[in-house]
Protein backbone atom coordinates (compact mmCIF):
# COMPACT_ATOMS: atom_id res chain seq x y z
CA UNK A 1 0.00 0.00 0.00
CA UNK A 2 1.57 3.58 -0.88
CA UNK A 3 1.36 5.47 1.78
CA UNK A 4 -0.25 9.24 1.45
CA UNK A 5 2.60 11.25 1.16
CA UNK A 6 4.03 9.38 -1.83
CA UNK A 7 0.52 9.35 -3.45
CA UNK A 8 0.12 12.99 -2.88
CA UNK A 9 3.36 13.80 -4.62
CA UNK A 10 2.57 11.77 -7.64
CA UNK A 11 -0.79 13.84 -7.44
CA UNK A 12 0.65 17.05 -7.28
CA UNK A 13 2.81 16.26 -9.87
CA UNK A 14 0.74 14.98 -12.19
CA UNK A 15 -1.46 18.14 -11.17
CA UNK A 16 0.98 20.38 -12.33
CA UNK A 17 2.13 18.62 -15.37
CA UNK A 18 -1.79 18.78 -16.69
CA UNK A 19 -2.09 22.59 -15.63
CA UNK A 20 1.75 23.39 -17.73
CA UNK A 21 -0.17 21.32 -20.37
CA UNK A 22 -3.04 23.95 -20.15
CA UNK A 23 -1.55 27.19 -19.44
CA UNK A 24 2.75 26.83 -18.79
CA UNK A 25 3.37 30.58 -18.33
CA UNK A 26 1.04 30.82 -15.50
CA UNK A 27 1.75 28.03 -13.47
CA UNK A 28 4.52 29.94 -11.79
CA UNK A 29 1.09 32.02 -10.25
CA UNK A 30 -0.68 29.25 -9.41
CA UNK A 31 1.99 27.59 -7.32
CA UNK A 32 3.33 31.15 -5.72
CA UNK A 33 -0.77 32.09 -5.02
CA UNK A 34 -0.23 28.35 -3.06
CA UNK A 35 2.64 28.87 -1.01
CA UNK A 36 1.13 32.38 0.11
CA UNK A 37 -1.88 30.95 1.01
CA UNK A 38 -0.50 27.92 2.87
CA UNK A 39 1.69 30.88 4.32
CA UNK A 40 -1.22 33.12 6.00
CA UNK A 41 -3.29 29.95 7.02
CA UNK A 42 -0.30 29.23 8.99
CA UNK A 43 0.32 32.48 10.52
CA UNK A 44 -3.27 32.79 11.33
CA UNK A 45 -3.07 29.90 13.13
CA UNK A 46 0.19 30.63 15.10
CA UNK A 47 -1.17 34.06 15.99
CA UNK A 48 -4.77 32.94 17.28
CA UNK A 49 -2.67 30.27 18.97
CA UNK A 50 -1.04 33.10 21.18
CA UNK A 51 -4.31 35.38 21.40
CA UNK A 52 -3.49 37.54 19.03
CA UNK A 53 -6.87 38.40 17.23
CA UNK A 54 -6.09 41.46 15.72
CA UNK A 55 -2.95 40.42 14.28
CA UNK A 56 -4.53 36.99 12.63
CA UNK A 57 -7.51 38.90 11.53
CA UNK A 58 -5.31 41.42 9.45
CA UNK A 59 -2.97 38.51 8.24
CA UNK A 60 -6.36 36.74 7.36
CA UNK A 61 -8.05 39.94 5.64
CA UNK A 62 -4.26 40.71 3.58
CA UNK A 63 -4.62 37.02 2.06
CA UNK A 64 -7.85 37.29 1.33
CA UNK A 65 -7.46 40.49 -0.29
CA UNK A 66 -4.33 39.56 -2.29
CA UNK A 67 -6.85 36.73 -4.00
CA UNK A 68 -9.26 38.73 -4.14
CA UNK A 69 -6.77 41.16 -6.27
CA UNK A 70 -5.74 39.10 -8.55
CA UNK A 71 -8.87 37.59 -9.79
CA UNK A 72 -10.04 41.33 -10.16
CA UNK A 73 -6.43 42.41 -12.00
CA UNK A 74 -7.22 39.67 -14.15
CA UNK A 75 -11.02 39.65 -14.64
CA UNK A 76 -12.06 43.48 -14.08
CA UNK A 77 -9.21 45.82 -14.71
CA UNK A 78 -9.76 46.56 -18.07
CA UNK A 79 -14.15 46.90 -17.40
CA UNK A 80 -13.18 48.85 -14.73
CA UNK A 81 -10.45 51.08 -16.10
CA UNK A 82 -12.30 51.86 -19.53
CA UNK A 83 -15.34 52.95 -17.72
CA UNK A 84 -13.22 55.54 -15.29
CA UNK A 85 -10.87 56.43 -18.87
CA UNK A 86 -14.34 56.90 -20.15
CA UNK A 87 -15.66 58.94 -18.16
CA UNK A 88 -12.83 60.78 -17.51
CA UNK A 89 -13.01 61.24 -21.40
CA UNK A 90 -16.46 62.67 -21.43
CA UNK A 91 -15.60 65.79 -18.72
CA UNK A 92 -13.11 66.71 -21.11
CA UNK A 93 -10.13 65.31 -19.76
CA UNK A 94 -7.37 63.88 -22.15
CA UNK A 95 -6.31 60.75 -20.82
CA UNK A 96 -5.75 57.41 -22.32
CA UNK A 97 -5.83 53.41 -21.51
CA UNK A 98 -4.20 51.02 -23.63
CA UNK A 99 -6.04 47.80 -22.49
CA UNK A 100 -3.56 45.32 -20.65
CA UNK A 101 -5.83 42.60 -22.51
CA UNK A 102 -4.55 40.31 -19.36
CA UNK A 103 -5.52 36.77 -20.10
CA UNK A 104 -6.74 35.25 -17.92
CA UNK A 105 -5.06 32.33 -16.28
CA UNK A 106 -7.03 28.95 -16.44
CA UNK A 107 -8.54 28.13 -13.80
CA UNK A 108 -8.09 31.08 -11.62
CA UNK A 109 -11.59 32.13 -10.77
CA UNK A 110 -11.98 28.49 -9.46
CA UNK A 111 -8.53 28.11 -7.37
CA UNK A 112 -8.34 31.67 -6.27
CA UNK A 113 -11.36 30.49 -4.50
CA UNK A 114 -10.33 27.57 -2.93
CA UNK A 115 -7.71 29.60 -1.67
CA UNK A 116 -10.00 32.24 -0.21
CA UNK A 117 -11.96 29.66 1.34
CA UNK A 118 -8.80 28.06 2.93
CA UNK A 119 -7.95 31.45 4.67
CA UNK A 120 -11.30 32.09 5.71
CA UNK A 121 -11.91 28.75 7.38
CA UNK A 122 -8.56 28.60 9.42
CA UNK A 123 -9.48 32.41 10.39
CA UNK A 124 -13.23 30.86 11.54
CA UNK A 125 -11.60 28.07 13.06
CA UNK A 126 -13.36 25.40 11.76
CA UNK A 127 -10.34 23.52 9.73
CA UNK A 128 -6.84 23.50 11.19
CA UNK A 129 -4.35 24.78 8.69
CA UNK A 130 -2.41 21.67 6.76
CA UNK A 131 0.99 21.10 8.02
CA UNK A 132 1.62 19.30 5.28
CA UNK A 133 2.31 21.64 1.91
CA UNK A 134 2.23 18.94 -0.70
CA UNK A 135 -1.52 17.61 0.72
CA UNK A 136 -2.44 21.30 0.19
CA UNK A 137 -0.68 22.45 -3.19
CA UNK A 138 -2.64 18.70 -4.73
CA UNK A 139 -6.13 20.12 -3.09
CA UNK A 140 -5.33 23.65 -5.19
CA UNK A 141 -4.33 22.16 -7.99
CA UNK A 142 -6.24 19.11 -8.36
CA UNK A 143 -6.49 18.07 -12.39
CA UNK A 144 -9.58 16.97 -12.45
CA UNK A 145 -11.22 19.98 -11.32
CA UNK A 146 -8.70 22.92 -12.07
CA UNK A 147 -9.77 24.00 -14.96
CA UNK A 148 -13.74 24.38 -14.12
CA UNK A 149 -14.56 23.49 -10.96
CA UNK A 150 -16.62 22.05 -9.05
CA UNK A 151 -14.99 24.20 -6.06
CA UNK A 152 -13.67 21.73 -3.20
CA UNK A 153 -13.87 23.10 0.06
CA UNK A 154 -10.75 22.59 2.42
CA UNK A 155 -12.81 20.71 5.23
CA UNK A 156 -14.35 17.95 2.62
CA UNK A 157 -11.42 17.68 0.80
CA UNK A 158 -8.05 17.50 2.82
CA UNK A 159 -8.75 14.94 5.10
CA UNK A 160 -9.35 12.68 1.61
CA UNK A 161 -5.78 13.49 1.05
CA UNK A 162 -4.55 12.75 4.46
CA UNK A 163 -5.53 9.01 3.89
CA UNK A 164 -4.47 6.91 1.15
CA UNK A 165 -6.62 5.91 -1.61
CA UNK A 166 -6.18 1.98 -3.35
CA UNK A 167 -7.69 1.43 -6.83
CA UNK A 168 -11.27 0.18 -6.34
CA UNK A 169 -13.41 -1.37 -8.46
CA UNK A 170 -16.15 0.20 -7.02
CA UNK A 171 -14.48 4.00 -7.72
CA UNK A 172 -13.57 2.59 -11.16
CA UNK A 173 -17.10 1.91 -12.15
CA UNK A 174 -18.98 4.39 -9.91
CA UNK A 175 -16.25 6.79 -11.95
CA UNK A 176 -17.24 5.73 -15.45
CA UNK A 177 -20.85 6.01 -15.09
CA UNK A 178 -20.29 9.37 -14.28
CA UNK A 179 -18.09 10.25 -17.00
CA UNK A 180 -20.73 8.29 -19.56
CA UNK A 181 -23.52 10.08 -18.39
CA UNK A 182 -21.45 13.61 -18.32
CA UNK A 183 -20.14 13.13 -21.96
CA UNK A 184 -23.96 12.10 -22.91
CA UNK A 185 -24.99 15.05 -21.73
CA UNK A 186 -22.48 17.72 -23.27
CA UNK A 187 -22.29 15.78 -27.02
CA UNK A 188 -25.84 14.92 -27.19
CA UNK A 189 -27.91 17.61 -25.53
CA UNK A 190 -25.54 20.43 -25.42
CA UNK A 191 -23.42 20.17 -28.33
CA UNK A 192 -26.99 19.88 -30.36
CA UNK A 193 -28.50 22.41 -28.99
CA UNK A 194 -25.70 24.89 -29.84
CA UNK A 195 -25.35 25.74 -32.79
CA UNK A 196 -29.07 26.71 -32.86
CA UNK A 197 -28.52 28.93 -30.24
CA UNK A 198 -25.67 30.44 -31.48
CA UNK A 199 -27.78 31.29 -34.66
CA UNK A 200 -30.17 32.58 -32.90
CA UNK A 201 -27.61 35.20 -31.27
CA UNK A 202 -25.42 35.92 -34.00
CA UNK A 203 -27.13 35.68 -36.56
CA UNK A 204 -30.61 37.11 -35.68
CA UNK A 205 -33.04 34.78 -37.14
CA UNK A 206 -36.74 35.71 -35.74
CA UNK A 207 -37.71 32.44 -35.77
CA UNK A 208 -34.92 30.75 -33.95
CA UNK A 209 -35.43 32.99 -30.83
CA UNK A 210 -38.08 31.09 -29.53
CA UNK A 211 -36.34 27.73 -29.59
CA UNK A 212 -33.09 29.67 -28.42
CA UNK A 213 -35.25 31.04 -25.82
CA UNK A 214 -36.58 28.09 -24.34
CA UNK A 215 -33.57 25.80 -25.37
CA UNK A 216 -30.83 27.92 -23.84
CA UNK A 217 -30.98 27.23 -20.49
CA UNK A 218 -31.00 23.15 -21.10
CA UNK A 219 -28.11 23.66 -23.16
CA UNK A 220 -26.36 25.66 -20.10
CA UNK A 221 -26.98 23.22 -17.83
CA UNK A 222 -26.28 20.04 -20.28
CA UNK A 223 -22.82 21.64 -20.46
CA UNK A 224 -21.80 22.77 -17.28
CA UNK A 225 -23.31 19.59 -15.39
CA UNK A 226 -22.00 16.57 -18.21
CA UNK A 227 -18.59 18.69 -17.73
CA UNK A 228 -19.13 18.41 -13.98
CA UNK A 229 -19.51 15.04 -13.87
CA UNK A 230 -16.78 14.08 -15.81
CA UNK A 231 -14.39 16.04 -13.87
CA UNK A 232 -16.36 14.11 -10.87
CA UNK A 233 -15.99 10.81 -12.22
CA UNK A 234 -12.25 11.44 -13.21
CA UNK A 235 -11.72 12.07 -9.65
CA UNK A 236 -13.88 8.91 -8.42
CA UNK A 237 -11.79 6.82 -10.17
CA UNK A 238 -8.84 8.05 -8.20
CA UNK A 239 -10.53 7.53 -5.02
CA UNK A 240 -11.47 10.90 -4.68
CA UNK A 241 -15.14 12.08 -3.46
CA UNK A 242 -15.86 15.78 -5.30
CA UNK A 243 -18.13 18.35 -4.57
CA UNK A 244 -21.27 17.99 -6.48
CA UNK A 245 -22.64 20.68 -8.53
CA UNK A 246 -26.18 20.46 -9.99
CA UNK A 247 -29.25 18.55 -8.58
CA UNK A 248 -31.70 18.67 -11.07
CA UNK A 249 -31.80 22.64 -11.68
CA UNK A 250 -35.39 22.30 -13.61
CA UNK A 251 -37.18 20.70 -10.80
CA UNK A 252 -36.68 23.87 -8.58
CA UNK A 253 -40.43 25.40 -7.58
CA UNK A 254 -39.19 28.67 -7.14
CA UNK A 255 -35.93 30.86 -7.71
CA UNK A 256 -34.29 30.11 -4.16
CA UNK A 257 -34.97 26.76 -4.80
CA UNK A 258 -32.93 27.04 -8.34
CA UNK A 259 -29.82 28.57 -6.82
CA UNK A 260 -29.77 25.57 -4.18
CA UNK A 261 -29.83 23.27 -7.34
CA UNK A 262 -27.55 25.08 -9.56
CA UNK A 263 -23.69 25.01 -9.53
CA UNK A 264 -23.81 24.39 -6.25
CA UNK A 265 -20.01 24.42 -5.29
CA UNK A 266 -19.92 28.21 -6.54
CA UNK A 267 -23.24 29.41 -4.83
CA UNK A 268 -22.50 27.86 -1.56
CA UNK A 269 -19.49 29.25 -1.94
CA UNK A 270 -21.03 32.37 -2.16
CA UNK A 271 -23.45 32.38 0.74
CA UNK A 272 -21.17 31.10 3.14
CA UNK A 273 -18.49 33.54 2.65
CA UNK A 274 -20.35 36.90 1.44
CA UNK A 275 -24.21 36.06 2.40
CA UNK A 276 -23.59 34.62 5.45
CA UNK A 277 -21.31 37.39 7.10
CA UNK A 278 -23.20 40.37 5.59
CA UNK A 279 -26.58 38.96 6.70
CA UNK A 280 -25.17 38.57 10.08
CA UNK A 281 -23.91 42.39 10.06
CA UNK A 282 -27.37 43.56 9.07
CA UNK A 283 -29.38 41.26 10.58
CA UNK A 284 -31.08 44.28 12.65
CA UNK A 285 -32.15 45.84 9.54
CA UNK A 286 -34.61 43.04 9.42
CA UNK A 287 -36.38 42.40 5.70
CA UNK A 288 -34.21 44.87 4.52
CA UNK A 289 -31.40 43.50 5.52
CA UNK A 290 -32.12 40.54 4.19
CA UNK A 291 -32.90 41.73 0.67
CA UNK A 292 -29.78 43.46 0.36
CA UNK A 293 -27.44 40.63 1.32
CA UNK A 294 -29.37 38.53 -0.97
CA UNK A 295 -28.71 41.19 -3.49
CA UNK A 296 -24.97 41.55 -2.94
CA UNK A 297 -24.66 37.99 -2.75
CA UNK A 298 -26.04 37.29 -6.48
CA UNK A 299 -24.47 40.16 -8.13
CA UNK A 300 -21.18 38.63 -6.89
CA UNK A 301 -22.39 35.74 -8.25
CA UNK A 302 -23.25 37.61 -11.66
CA UNK A 303 -20.15 39.42 -11.96
CA UNK A 304 -17.93 35.97 -11.27
CA UNK A 305 -18.49 35.42 -14.32
CA UNK A 306 -16.86 37.90 -15.97
CA UNK A 307 -16.27 41.63 -16.54
CA UNK A 308 -19.60 42.56 -18.67
CA UNK A 309 -22.31 44.34 -17.52
CA UNK A 310 -24.59 42.00 -18.44
CA UNK A 311 -23.22 39.64 -15.84
CA UNK A 312 -24.16 42.69 -13.46
CA UNK A 313 -27.83 42.90 -14.40
CA UNK A 314 -27.99 39.19 -14.47
CA UNK A 315 -27.38 39.40 -11.14
CA UNK A 316 -29.53 41.80 -10.39
CA UNK A 317 -32.33 40.43 -12.16
CA UNK A 318 -31.78 37.35 -10.24
CA UNK A 319 -31.58 39.97 -6.77
CA UNK A 320 -35.54 40.96 -8.22
CA UNK A 321 -36.56 37.81 -8.31
CA UNK A 322 -36.13 36.75 -5.17
CA UNK A 323 -37.45 39.89 -3.44
CA UNK A 324 -41.22 38.45 -3.21
CA UNK A 325 -39.53 35.23 -1.51
CA UNK A 326 -37.48 37.27 1.16
CA UNK A 327 -40.79 39.44 1.72
CA UNK A 328 -42.57 36.67 1.75
CA UNK A 329 -40.35 34.39 3.99
CA UNK A 330 -41.03 31.32 2.48
CA UNK A 331 -37.82 31.10 1.10
CA UNK A 332 -36.28 28.62 3.12
CA UNK A 333 -38.87 25.97 3.02
CA UNK A 334 -37.40 23.11 0.69
CA UNK A 335 -40.44 20.56 0.45
CA UNK A 336 -41.02 17.59 -0.20
CA UNK A 337 -42.13 16.81 -3.80
CA UNK A 338 -45.50 16.00 -4.10
CA UNK A 339 -45.89 13.65 -7.18
CA UNK A 340 -48.72 12.22 -9.02
CA UNK A 341 -49.61 8.99 -11.29
CA UNK A 342 -46.27 7.28 -12.27
CA UNK A 343 -43.95 9.02 -10.21
CA UNK A 344 -44.49 12.29 -12.09
CA UNK A 345 -44.53 15.38 -10.27
CA UNK A 346 -48.33 16.41 -9.47
CA UNK A 347 -50.11 19.40 -12.01
CA UNK A 348 -49.06 22.12 -9.34
CA UNK A 349 -45.77 20.83 -8.89
CA UNK A 350 -45.04 21.01 -12.93
CA UNK A 351 -46.85 24.99 -13.12
CA UNK A 352 -43.92 26.02 -10.70
CA UNK A 353 -41.46 24.24 -12.19
CA UNK A 354 -42.06 25.36 -15.52
CA UNK A 355 -42.49 28.64 -13.70
CA UNK A 356 -38.96 28.83 -12.53
CA UNK A 357 -37.71 27.65 -16.19
CA UNK A 358 -39.22 30.47 -17.99
CA UNK A 359 -37.64 33.13 -15.41
CA UNK A 360 -34.60 31.38 -15.38
CA UNK A 361 -34.63 31.65 -19.24
CA UNK A 362 -35.12 35.00 -19.33
CA UNK A 363 -32.12 35.32 -16.89
CA UNK A 364 -30.29 33.35 -19.43
CA UNK A 365 -31.36 36.22 -22.41
CA UNK A 366 -29.38 38.65 -19.76
CA UNK A 367 -26.49 36.28 -19.32
CA UNK A 368 -25.91 35.51 -22.97
CA UNK A 369 -26.51 39.09 -24.25
CA UNK A 370 -23.62 41.00 -25.70
CA UNK A 371 -24.69 44.16 -24.23
CA UNK A 372 -27.57 45.51 -22.23
CA UNK A 373 -29.57 46.80 -25.40
CA UNK A 374 -29.28 43.33 -27.37
CA UNK A 375 -31.38 42.06 -24.38
CA UNK A 376 -34.34 43.98 -24.66
CA UNK A 377 -33.69 43.37 -28.54
CA UNK A 378 -33.78 39.65 -27.94
CA UNK A 379 -36.52 39.65 -25.67
CA UNK A 380 -39.03 41.36 -28.05
CA UNK A 381 -38.31 38.97 -31.08
CA UNK A 382 -39.86 36.39 -29.13
CA UNK A 383 -42.68 38.05 -29.63
CA UNK A 384 -42.94 37.95 -33.44
CA UNK A 385 -45.81 35.55 -34.76
CA UNK A 386 -43.47 32.84 -36.19
CA UNK A 387 -42.91 29.22 -35.83
CA UNK A 388 -39.67 28.38 -35.14
CA UNK A 389 -38.04 26.83 -37.83
CA UNK A 390 -35.77 23.65 -37.97
CA UNK A 391 -33.10 23.63 -34.99
CA UNK A 392 -30.29 23.10 -36.82
CA UNK A 393 -29.54 22.20 -41.02
CA UNK A 394 -29.97 18.47 -42.01
CA UNK A 395 -31.27 17.64 -38.44
CA UNK A 396 -34.54 16.54 -36.94
CA UNK A 397 -36.46 18.12 -34.56
CA UNK A 398 -37.88 15.43 -33.37
CA UNK A 399 -34.78 13.55 -32.71
CA UNK A 400 -33.67 16.55 -30.48
CA UNK A 401 -36.65 17.11 -28.77
CA UNK A 402 -36.85 13.04 -27.87
CA UNK A 403 -33.21 13.39 -27.00
CA UNK A 404 -33.56 16.41 -24.41
CA UNK A 405 -37.17 15.36 -23.18
CA UNK A 406 -35.38 11.69 -22.66
CA UNK A 407 -32.53 12.91 -20.45
CA UNK A 408 -34.53 15.67 -18.49
CA UNK A 409 -36.88 12.21 -17.55
CA UNK A 410 -34.21 10.31 -16.66
CA UNK A 411 -32.92 12.02 -14.36
CA UNK A 412 -35.95 13.01 -12.51
CA UNK A 413 -36.23 9.54 -11.84
CA UNK A 414 -32.88 9.12 -11.15
CA UNK A 415 -32.65 11.76 -8.88
CA UNK A 416 -32.68 9.82 -5.55
CA UNK A 417 -29.82 8.12 -6.64
CA UNK A 418 -26.44 8.95 -5.09
CA UNK A 419 -25.28 9.75 -8.86
CA UNK A 420 -26.40 9.21 -12.39
CA UNK A 421 -26.70 5.94 -13.51
CA UNK A 422 -26.34 4.46 -10.18
CA UNK A 423 -29.38 2.26 -9.88
CA UNK A 424 -31.82 1.06 -6.88
CA UNK A 425 -34.47 -0.45 -5.38
CA UNK A 426 -35.85 -3.84 -6.64
CA UNK A 427 -37.55 -2.84 -10.20
CA UNK A 428 -36.08 -3.67 -13.78
CA UNK A 429 -32.81 -2.04 -13.05
CA UNK A 430 -31.55 -4.35 -10.96
CA UNK A 431 -31.04 -6.78 -14.23
CA UNK A 432 -27.59 -6.89 -15.75
CA UNK A 433 -29.28 -6.43 -19.28
CA UNK A 434 -31.44 -4.16 -18.52
CA UNK A 435 -28.52 -1.66 -17.19
CA UNK A 436 -26.00 -2.37 -20.17
CA UNK A 437 -28.64 -2.14 -22.34
CA UNK A 438 -29.05 1.26 -21.04
CA UNK A 439 -25.13 2.05 -21.29
CA UNK A 440 -25.11 0.79 -24.81
CA UNK A 441 -27.92 3.19 -25.86
CA UNK A 442 -26.05 6.05 -24.45
CA UNK A 443 -22.74 4.97 -26.36
CA UNK A 444 -25.11 4.91 -29.47
CA UNK A 445 -26.11 8.00 -28.88
CA UNK A 446 -22.37 9.24 -27.92
CA UNK A 447 -20.85 8.11 -31.24
CA UNK A 448 -23.80 9.20 -33.39
CA UNK A 449 -24.18 12.95 -31.73
CA UNK A 450 -20.76 13.03 -32.16
CA UNK A 451 -19.80 12.42 -35.49
CA UNK A 452 -22.20 15.54 -36.38
CA UNK A 453 -19.06 17.13 -35.39
CA UNK A 454 -20.83 19.81 -33.56
CA UNK A 455 -18.66 19.33 -30.68
CA UNK A 456 -18.01 23.01 -29.37
CA UNK A 457 -16.01 23.83 -26.32
CA UNK A 458 -17.14 23.68 -22.58
CA UNK A 459 -18.61 26.90 -22.29
CA UNK A 460 -17.66 27.39 -18.41
CA UNK A 461 -13.55 26.93 -18.94
CA UNK A 462 -14.01 30.70 -20.10
CA UNK A 463 -14.77 31.99 -16.38
CA UNK B 1 -31.76 9.58 33.25
CA UNK B 2 -30.39 11.85 35.33
CA UNK B 3 -26.53 12.57 36.83
CA UNK B 4 -25.95 11.55 40.34
CA UNK B 5 -25.02 15.77 40.52
CA UNK B 6 -27.20 18.47 39.56
CA UNK B 7 -24.67 21.06 40.04
CA UNK B 8 -26.34 24.92 38.98
CA UNK B 9 -24.23 24.63 36.07
CA UNK B 10 -26.07 21.36 34.61
CA UNK B 11 -29.14 22.39 34.97
CA UNK B 12 -28.27 25.68 33.81
CA UNK B 13 -26.90 23.68 30.38
CA UNK B 14 -30.48 21.81 30.53
CA UNK B 15 -32.23 24.66 31.02
CA UNK B 16 -30.25 26.37 27.80
CA UNK B 17 -31.11 23.82 25.71
CA UNK B 18 -35.04 23.45 26.89
CA UNK B 19 -34.88 27.43 25.72
CA UNK B 20 -33.15 26.62 22.33
CA UNK B 21 -35.27 23.58 21.71
CA UNK B 22 -38.37 25.77 22.21
CA UNK B 23 -36.58 28.32 19.66
CA UNK B 24 -35.59 25.78 16.95
CA UNK B 25 -38.93 24.27 16.84
CA UNK B 26 -40.42 28.02 16.15
CA UNK B 27 -38.16 29.24 13.22
CA UNK B 28 -38.34 26.05 11.63
CA UNK B 29 -42.05 25.37 12.60
CA UNK B 30 -41.81 21.77 13.97
CA UNK B 31 -42.88 20.47 16.62
CA UNK B 32 -41.32 17.43 17.07
CA UNK B 33 -37.71 19.05 16.34
CA UNK B 34 -35.23 17.81 18.96
CA UNK B 35 -31.75 19.09 18.83
CA UNK B 36 -28.36 17.82 20.80
CA UNK B 37 -24.97 18.97 20.93
CA UNK B 38 -24.41 17.44 17.60
CA UNK B 39 -27.16 19.09 15.80
CA UNK B 40 -26.35 20.90 12.62
CA UNK B 41 -27.79 22.09 9.34
CA UNK B 42 -27.09 18.99 7.81
CA UNK B 43 -29.94 17.26 10.00
CA UNK B 44 -32.19 19.40 9.93
CA UNK B 45 -33.84 20.06 6.20
CA UNK B 46 -34.98 23.78 6.49
CA UNK B 47 -31.89 24.72 8.00
CA UNK B 48 -30.10 26.90 5.75
CA UNK B 49 -28.92 30.02 5.41
CA UNK B 50 -32.03 32.51 5.87
CA UNK B 51 -32.99 30.00 8.75
CA UNK B 52 -29.42 30.51 9.98
CA UNK B 53 -29.76 34.74 10.40
CA UNK B 54 -33.56 34.18 11.31
CA UNK B 55 -32.32 31.16 13.99
CA UNK B 56 -29.76 33.65 15.30
CA UNK B 57 -32.03 36.54 15.84
CA UNK B 58 -34.47 34.38 17.73
CA UNK B 59 -31.85 33.19 19.80
CA UNK B 60 -30.42 36.55 20.84
CA UNK B 61 -33.79 37.16 21.65
CA UNK B 62 -34.76 34.34 23.64
CA UNK B 63 -31.69 34.74 25.87
CA UNK B 64 -31.40 38.52 25.89
CA UNK B 65 -27.84 38.66 24.25
CA UNK B 66 -25.41 39.57 21.35
CA UNK B 67 -23.22 38.06 19.05
CA UNK B 68 -20.02 39.07 17.38
CA UNK B 69 -20.11 38.48 13.77
CA UNK B 70 -16.68 36.35 14.42
CA UNK B 71 -18.63 34.54 17.63
CA UNK B 72 -21.58 33.25 14.87
CA UNK B 73 -19.31 32.09 12.18
CA UNK B 74 -17.24 30.18 14.02
CA UNK B 75 -19.84 27.71 15.73
CA UNK B 76 -20.40 24.32 13.61
CA UNK B 77 -23.34 22.95 15.82
CA UNK B 78 -25.96 23.41 18.14
CA UNK B 79 -22.97 22.44 21.08
CA UNK B 80 -20.93 25.24 20.21
CA UNK B 81 -23.47 27.28 20.19
CA UNK B 82 -25.02 26.74 23.58
CA UNK B 83 -21.87 26.58 25.25
CA UNK B 84 -21.22 30.74 23.85
CA UNK B 85 -24.81 30.93 25.29
CA UNK B 86 -23.52 29.47 28.63
CA UNK B 87 -20.32 31.68 28.58
CA UNK B 88 -22.51 35.02 28.05
CA UNK B 89 -25.21 34.42 30.49
CA UNK B 90 -22.50 33.42 33.24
Amino acid sequence: MQTPRFQNVLLLLASYAVYAYLDARMLWLLVAATLVSFAVGWGTQRLQAHGAERAAGILTTAGVSAAVGLLVAFKYLDFFAEGIVASMQSMGLNVSWTALHLVLPVGLSFYSFKLISYMVEVRRERILAERDFVAFAAYVAFFPTILAGPIDRPQHFLPQLHQSRALRWENLVSGAKMILWGAFMKVCVADILSPVTDMAWDAGGERLALWAFLMYPMQMYADFSGYSLMAIGVAKTLGFDVACNFRQPFMARNVAEYWRRWHMSLTTWVTDYVFMPLSLRWRDAGRWGLAAAVTVNLVVIGMWHGDSVTYLLFGLYHAMLFMPLVFGGTFGRNKKLRTARWGLPAATESMKMARTYLLVAVGFVIFRAPNAVAVWAFLCRLFTPALPMQPAPGGSRWFYLVVIFGALLTEYFMRNASSPLHFKGNGLMQRRWARWAVYYVLLAFLYICADTGAATQFIYTQF
Amino acid sequence: MFNGQCSMNNMTSQEIYNRLTAVFRDVFDDETLTINPATNADEVEEWDSLSHVQLIVAVEQEFGVRFTSREILKWRNVGEMAEALQQKLS
